[in-house]
């Protein structure tokens, strides 16, 4: 049995205009005991409603959420056994931080003494010992995520839910915090739903991605299946960069197919299960093709530097939509306005039914 | 680029209006200790006399003409009762309006519910109204109804204008909260009680204590509603010092204004300081 159990959940928004919208509209979804589940997807997907009814901020119209076998779905908030950390921190600014972290303690009447020494010990946990005399507003925004993070782990929950906590931190920072966030979750050994439209966030942290979109789920996996395998355009447009190819399979040479757009862009795809005349949606991501004396020939139309590589936009001669390579920099990089010659692993590639 | 003719004009027009504001207030402490009774505006010597007079200590000193001037002022006694039923009317209004105009500020900050708008207007409303108006409007109600004038109608008649000063202060330090600052509240376990005592009333505090003060100088301050609505054993301070006006003005009544002036810029400096403590 799975720690949380969601099951049919539903819920529907009434718009302003009287119109309804169904935030969730059918969801399944089971979290493991030591699980990273990130939910995924563009914003108002419902992925923030789902972390929401999981919390008990949101109550559903519809299906079922159980904790450990047990119904959450009649509980206030308050006596709910998972944690939030918000997207805005929500510290208290009217309290030192060890009480921010303590509070969770304080409320359920754990004497002072007891208190201190759990404070005490989640400050450490998250690298912030000692700090526990300041307040909120002296603190730095890494900082405050981390006490956010201590204030939500100190009760012990089974389950800590984090709604996008790293989309206010810079660049660098948001990168070291998300493998400190993962170390610590294999440390705790507690399940984390992560909220996030960041999909590079995503796939750095996750044990499973749910991709969600308009209130259902696109698809469940680990990141590597959700990036080389995604079971349709949306997934495979949504999580990175994506080259789809709309090809009608030509003919079927042993394991090789070949297959042809409308413009006349040829692909060899693993012939596993095509048929000739079928119509199919490739993907292949930029780092799949290379730059080859022969194959797909097109022009560079724009070059763009991103340090140790390039991204190069190619225009297919014969016609189509422009093909996204990434290439290593370098003396020989093309630029803007060369005839290029682009060459695919067969077996890199992967097939769609076609929509 | 500053022109600087036009900075000049502008220096001297911010200097004018503080002269325009402040010099009446001037004037009146200035006098306060002018010890000419029959002309204030023509400077006698200095004097503590008014004051004296005030608290009932003039007719101890030795000075004939001083004990003519303590004459003045028909009773320290009937001064000092003003100013206490001033006060309870203004502990009473301060308690009531700022509880009501805080939970209300809260409801409906955080509840939805039918006719939330119109609630909101009529919530304005009292603040809006002439004084006169709203002065003349309780004090038809209260006869209406029977009830006896007293100092419980002065308390019932300031709470109706001054609930809806706090409640504007307190919305607005409302609106600038973060609802998710309750959230993590009852997220930790806290129950809605504990987060209002734990968190949500300690964030208002700022507000909350500008409110109640805002609402006692009102209260101390109100002449019109107060003048309808008050039995005849029942006179406020600013009642009174409008009937010793009525009668000629007096050098006591600078003493007074200038005593007055003093308890409210302290008041406003204590609200400033509240004010500007951090509390995120």
């Amino acid at each position: 049995m799975a720690l949380l159990e969601i099951r049919a959940a539903r819920r529907v928004f009434v718009t302003p205009e009287g119109g309804r919208v169904a935030a969730l509209d059918g969801v399944d979804l089971d979290v493991g005991a030591n699980e990273f589940v990130t939910l995924l997807g563009p914003s108002g997907c419902g992925k923030t409603t789902l972390l929401r009814s999981i919390s008990g901020f949101e109550a559903l119209n519809g299906g079922s959420i159980a904790l450990d076998g047990a119904d959450l779905s009649k509980l206030p908030p308050f006596r709910r056994p998972v944690n939030t950390v918000f997207q805005s921190y929500a510290l208290f600014g009217h309290m030192s931080v060890a009480r921010n972290v303590g509070y969770a303690l304080e409320v359920r009447g754990v004497a002072k003494g007891q208190r201190e020494a759990k404070v005490a010990e989640a400050l450490e946990k998250v690298g912030l010992d000692g700090m526990g005399a300041r307040r909120p507003s002296q603190l730095s925004g890494g900082q405050r995520q981390r006490v956010a993070l201590a204030r939500s782990i100190i009760a012990e929950p089974r389950l800590l839910l984090l709604d996008e906590p790293l989309s206010a931190l810079d660049r660098n920072l948001r990168q070291q915090m998300q493998l400190e966030l993962k170390a610590l979750q294999a440390r705790l050994g507690i399940a984390f739903v992560f909220v996030t439209h960041d999909q590079e966030e995503a796939l750095t942290m996750s044990d499973r991605i749910v991709v969600m979109r308009a209130g259902k789920i696109e698809q469940i996996g680990p990141p590597r299946d959700i990036y080389r395998r995604p079971k349709n355009r949306f997934v495979a447009d949504f999580i990175g960069e994506t080259n789809l190819f709309d090809l009608t399979v030509e003919r079927i040479e042993g394991s090789e197919a070949r297959a042809r757009t409308p413009e006349g862009v040829e692909l060899v795809l693993p012939s596993q299960g095509l048929v000739a005349g079928q119509a199919v949606t490739a993907v292949l991501r930029p780092a799949d093709f290379t730059l080859a004396a022969a194959g797909l020939a097109g022009t560079v139309t724009r070059a763009v530097y991103l340090g140790q590589d390039l991204h190069l936009f190619v225009q297919p001669a014969g016609g189509g939509a422009e093909i996204r390579v990434t290439a290593r920099d370098g003396a020989a990089a093309p630029s803007a306005g060369d005839a290029v010659h682009l060459a695919h692993d067969p077996a890199a590639v992967h097939v769609l039914e076609a929509a | 680029m500053r022109n600087p003719i036009g900075w000049a004009a502008l220096t001297v027009f911010a200097l004018a209006f503080f002269v325009f504001i402040y010099a009446p207030l001037f004037v009146i402490i200035g006098y306060s200790f002018n010890s000419n009774p029959v002309n204030m505006m023509v400077w006698d010597h200095f004097t503590f006399d008014w004051y004296r007079g005030l608290l009932g200590l003039a007719d101890r000193s030795q000075d004939g003409a001083a004990q003519n001037r303590a004459l003045y002022i028909e009773s320290t006694d009937q001064m000092l009762a003003a100013l206490r039923t001033s006060l309870t009317v203004a502990a009473f209004t301060t308690t009531i309006s700022t509880v009501i105009g805080t939970a209300t500020a809260i409801a409906l900050a955080r509840y939805r519910f039918r006719l939330k708008g119109v609630y909101n207007g009529f919530l304005m409303l009292p603040m809006m109204m002439p004084d006169i108006v709203l002065g003349i409007g309780l004090l038809i109600f209260f006869v209406t109804i029977g009830m006896n004038l007293s100092m419980l109608t002065i308390i019932i008649g300031h709470c109706t204008f001054l609930t809806s000063y706090v409640f504007i202060i307190v919305q607005a330090r409302m609106a600038g909260l973060d609802p998710a600052l309750e959230e993590a509240s009852a997220d930790l376990g806290a129950s809605e009680w504990v987060t209002l005592r734990k968190v949500l009333l300690p964030q208002l505090a700022p507000g909350i204590l500008g409110g109640a003060l805002l609402a006692f100088v009102i209260s101390m301050d109100d002449l019109v509603i107060t003048y309808f609505v008050a039995g005849t054993g029942d006179t406020t301070l600013p009642v009174f010092i409008f009937g010793m006006i009525r009668r000629g003005v007096k050098p006591e009544i600078n003493a007074i204004a200038t005593l007055i002036i003093l308890a409210s810029v302290v008041i406003a400096a204590t609200g400033l300081w509240l004010r500007s403590r951090k509390t995120d």
